[in-house]
């Protein structure tokens, strides 16, 4: 039994689809984030679980408890807003105290677990702070400790980190994972930012126009992609098209494309002559001077050949833009600073590992 | 417009000033010459003032006349400024909460008294007491009349409070285990209650200037202040009506100051 | 599956009573502001209708004669371009006052702002009565302000500033000059400051950059404030009672006067009637004619 269930969760504006068909199972203690772009349905699926819209159909179960039609109140849950929502006429304590009055915890009880939960969030003696007299990572804080305090089932967060600055969005992600863990909490967190996905989550689910795109570790997501737009979505990644020539094993393909035929791997179960894509992130890729001596390539690995158009450097790696005998374009990430040059010719090389094929 | 001045304080930036300050010396010169006027321990309302006196507010507290139209007012006043509170306020939440579809023709009919003139309505109301039979022999006619005119007051302060409140607070408050009714009165009612108050002080200071309503249906014999000094004015013509327009303009002033420090003047809504 | 812990209920967030939901918050205002306003108005044209009668405020039956008499009376028609030219003085010189304390007051970031606030609010609630007796204090003929002419030595005999159409306009000018400064003063405030910047960094002078580009932009709130003045004007009681004598005499004077002391209700609801058209028409045709110069606005 999962600790949270979606279950082919619909929602309709008008003529709008928001979300189609939505299913999400997520484990006790599980920290998934729902990442897109705007308007991908994230928000809108997080309002469902919260119970703040109701779905048009299907199901929201909480452990075995189905509270599709249940109001918020009456959820057990504890959510993090984006502008915070402390209430300003209230201090912290009596902010923290609100949902513990609501469900009737007796004073000496609400006291403790008040100081408990400052502590934790390092607010310790801020109780008669009122929230106009601190900072925006304070306010973050004393909103994470509000949701917190009352002991929830499910901790909903809903883009908390967007209006703070990007080294207080740093630390308060490590800071949120860190505390959620400790907790033991079972978490959704919206997001459009894929980084700071990748960094919190146990699993990600990547949404795109009301549909799940993918859902796994982010891993998974990173390194299998299940379609080009989660491939563009996370990261950066070079793709070339292709068809598929032989299938070696489970998930080996021979592909053949403009600049040759390369090894892949992919998904199981794909056909010969299938079109396909083959993606393959820029720092996977080693650089040789063309001619060069060169250790021989293993038995997995490719090789292609192009001539560099620019090259970037950024301090800590140098960013290449190569251009294909095809026409393609490649971008190649190396550490460091590279000394090839512009309109030199250069072997690409990686592993047929690290080339993974996108289903068109 | 602000920033695009640069630094320059050219001789056309000072006339300009003159002038402005012109305009602002003409809108508060009438009421300071009141004020002033009314501490002349002199008879006549003309300067020179002759001296320093509160005489006129003495005659002004045992004219028993002026002090039962004052007292009129204020009850008229305060019962406008409740019953507006009350229902204004519930209109308001109502059209910015559940209204859908239908909130702008609701949010017209519910500022209509604003939009045309008060003797209009005072006419109409008038017509209407007699023909359906409640004629202006009792009170209920002038308080009704006040508090039509004023409801747009607190309907519109109360809809701006809710317009600038941040319903993620509603939601958080729902989220964290409160129901409808606490979270209303906990979280939603404190954050519009500057709102409410301003709406109320304005029902209740323009209640009791209102001139036009009380005219046409004021029952025979029972006065409000502003037509009880119309009245006296019409055949004396010294400083005791100055000094009932000095209390008059001490109230506002209080008023308004009370807005200034609560809520802010420019939060304000007509 | 086991049962539900809650039950299933309406998930949008009401204040509903039992079933009747939240209606109930209207109802109140509704009634209120149906029975009690928009009611009455349809019975000042039912009261037009009305035959006169010497022994009530009105009689049986029904009769289009009140406006025939009205319509057909050049006392009427005098009384009637009075009010509309005094109303039209009284918005022009509002504007050309109003306009640059509105200005004035949107870029001023001093300290005094609030002050400056309170000054141009504080003439609204002061009360009608209140004011225009200032005001004559100030127009009578020993009173401020003929007193400091010949004090002067700019006039010998003292003016008549009261008891006409000059004292009605000059009072009206005061009165509702803040319903023309506050519409201005939204405005402007909601004009960007990049605008004028943008245009200065162009090259105009501040004085092209008013005329070009704030100017323009404000004309909405010139339209709203105009009206707002000239509407209030033209129905303005108190102010050309007090001080307008015989001489300045307006329609709203002429209706009460039907109304009050002479009990000649229809007549009077016929006079308001036909004001209340002859502002409509007014107030649409300067809509129509100011429409075009405001085309071009968002």
């Amino acid at each position: 039994m999962t600790a949270l269930t979606i279950d082919r969760i619909n929602k309709r504006y008008g003529d709008l689809h928001i979300l189609k068909d939505i299913s999400v199972p997520i484990g006790k203690g599980e920290f998934i984030s729902l990442l897109g772009p705007s308007g991908c349905g994230k928000t809108t699926t997080l309002r469902c679980i919260a119970g703040f819209e109701r779905p048009d159909s299907g199901r929201i179960l909480f452990g075995d408890r189905d509270v599709t039609r249940a109001l918020p109140e009456h959820r057990d849950i504890g959510m993090v807003f984006q502008s915070y929502a402390l209430f300003p006429h209230m201090t912290v304590a009596e902010n923290l105290a609100f949902g513990l009055e609501a469900r009737k915890v007796a004073p000496a009880e609400r006291k403790r677990r008040i100081a408990e939960v400052l502590s934790m969030v390092r607010l310790q003696g801020y109780e008669a702070r009122f929230p106009r007299e601190l900072s925006g990572g304070q306010q973050q804080r004393v909103a994470l400790a509000r949701a917190l305090v009352i002991e929830p089932s499910v901790l909903l967060l809903d883009e908390p980190l967007a209006n703070l600055d990007a080294t207080l969005r740093d630390e308060m992600r490590f800071f949120i994972r860190d505390l959620q863990q400790r907790v033991g909490i079972t978490s959704i967190y919206v997001t459009h930012d894929q980084s700071e996905a990748m960094v919190m989550s146990d699993k990600i689910v990547v949404m795109n126009g009301g549909v799940i795109s993918q859902f796994g570790s982010p891993r998974d997501i990173y390194e299998r992609p299940a379609s080009q737009t989660v491939a563009g979505f996370i990261g950066r990644s070079n793709t070339i098209a292709g068809t598929i020539t032989e299938t070696l094993g489970a998930d080996s393909y021979k592909v053949e494309t403009s600049c040759g035929t390369i090894g892949t791997h992919g998904p199981s179960g794909l056909a010969r002559g299938a079109d396909v894509r083959v993606m393959i992130r820029p720092e996977n890729i080693r650089t040789g001077r063309h001619g060069e001596a060169a250790d021989a390539p293993a038995s997995d690995e490719n090789m292609l050949g192009g001539s560099v158009v620019s090259a970037t450097y950024q301090g800590n790696a140098t960013q290449l833009q190569v251009r294909m005998a095809s026409g393609d374009g490649m971008v190649v990430d190396v550490s460091g600073r590279d000394p090839l040059a512009v309109g030199d010719q250069v072997t690409l090389r990686f592993s047929s590992r690290n080339a993974w094929l996108l289903a068109s | 417009m602000r920033g695009a001045g640069g630094v320059e304080k050219t001789i056309w930036d000072r006339l300009f000033l003159v002038l402005v300050a012109a305009i602002y010396i003409f809108l508060m010169f009438p009421i300071v010459l009141v004020v002033l006027l009314s501490f002349n321990s002199g008879e006549f309302l003309a300067f020179p003032l002759e001296g320093f006196s509160l005489r006129w507010f003495e005659a002004l507290f045992s004219n028993t006349r002026f002090l039962e139209a004052t007292s009129y007012s204020l009850r008229i006043a305060a019962i406008s400024m409740i019953v507006n509170g009350v229902i204004g306020t519930l209109a308001a939440i109502y059209v910015a909460r559940h209204a859908g579809n239908n909130r702008d023709r609701i949010r017209l009919v519910m500022t209509s008294p604003l939009l045309v003139p008060e003797i209009l309505t005072a006419i109409a109301l008038l017509f209407y007491f007699y023909e359906i039979g409640i004629g202006t022999d009792y009170s209920i006619g002038i308080q009704l009349g006040h508090i039509v005119v004023t409801f747009p007051y607190v309907f519109l302060n109360v809809s701006s409070a809710l317009f600038n409140f941040d319903r993620s607070q509603e939601e958080a408050a729902r989220s964290l285990g409160a129901g409808g009714w606490m979270t209303f009165r906990r979280v939603t009612l404190p954050a519009i209650k500057p709102g409410i108050i301003t709406g109320c002080l304005f029902a209740f200071v323009i209640s009791f200037d209102i001139f036009n309503i009380s005219l046409l249906l004021k029952s025979l014999g029972r006065n409000t202040l502003p037509l009880e000094l119309f009245d006296y004015l019409r055949f004396n013509f010294d400083p005791t009506a100055a000094a009932i327009a000095s209390l008059s303009i001490f109230l506002t002033f209080a008023a308004i100051l009370i807005i200034d420090r609560t809520v802010g003047l420019r939060s304000l809504r007509f | 599956m086991s049962a539900t812990e809650a039950a299933p209920r309406v998930e949008t967030p009401t204040i509903g009573v039992g079933r009747i939901g939240p209606v109930w918050m209207l109802v109140p205002a509704l009634v209120l502001l149906i029975g009690f306003f928009v009611l009455p108005y349809l019975s000042i044209i039912t009261m037009s209708l009305r035959e006169a009668s010497t022994r009530a405020v009105y009689g049986e039956g029904f009769t289009l004669a009140h406006y025939a008499t009205a319509l057909g009376d050049p006392f009427i028609w005098r009384i009637l371009g009075r009010t509309l030219l005094m109303g039209a003085i009284v918005t022009v010189v509002t504007l050309l006052l109003g306009y640059p304390v509105a200005y004035h007051l949107a870029n001023s970031r001093s300290r005094w702002t609030s002050l400056l606030y309170i000054f141009v609010l504080s003439p609204l609630l002061v009360g009608l009565v209140v004011r225009t007796f200032a005001w004559m204090i100030i127009l009578s003929n020993n009173g401020v302000a003929n007193k400091a002419l010949m004090a002067m030595g700019l006039v010998v005999f003292p003016l008549q500033l009261m008891n006409n159409s000059l004292g009605v306009t000059i009072a009206l000018t005061h009165v509702f000059l803040p319903f023309v400064i506050l519409p201005l003063l939204g405005n402007l405030q909601a004009i960007s400051p990049d605008l004028a910047m943008a245009s200065r960094s162009l090259g105009n002078s501040r004085m092209r950059t008013f005329l070009k580009v704030t100017l323009p932009l404000s004309l909405p709130g010139i339209q709203a404030g105009s009206i707002l003045v000239f509407v209030l004007s033209i129905s303005a009681y108190v102010t050309p009672a007090m001080l307008g004598g015989t001489g300045g005499r307006t329609m709203s004077v002429l209706v009460v006067q039907y109304l009050v002391d002479n009990f000649r209700w229809p007549a009077g609801a016929a006079l308001a009637i036909i004001m209340a058209i002859v502002a409509l028409i007014v107030v649409g045709l300067y809509l129509k004619l100011t429409a075009r110069a405001m085309r071009r606005l968002p």
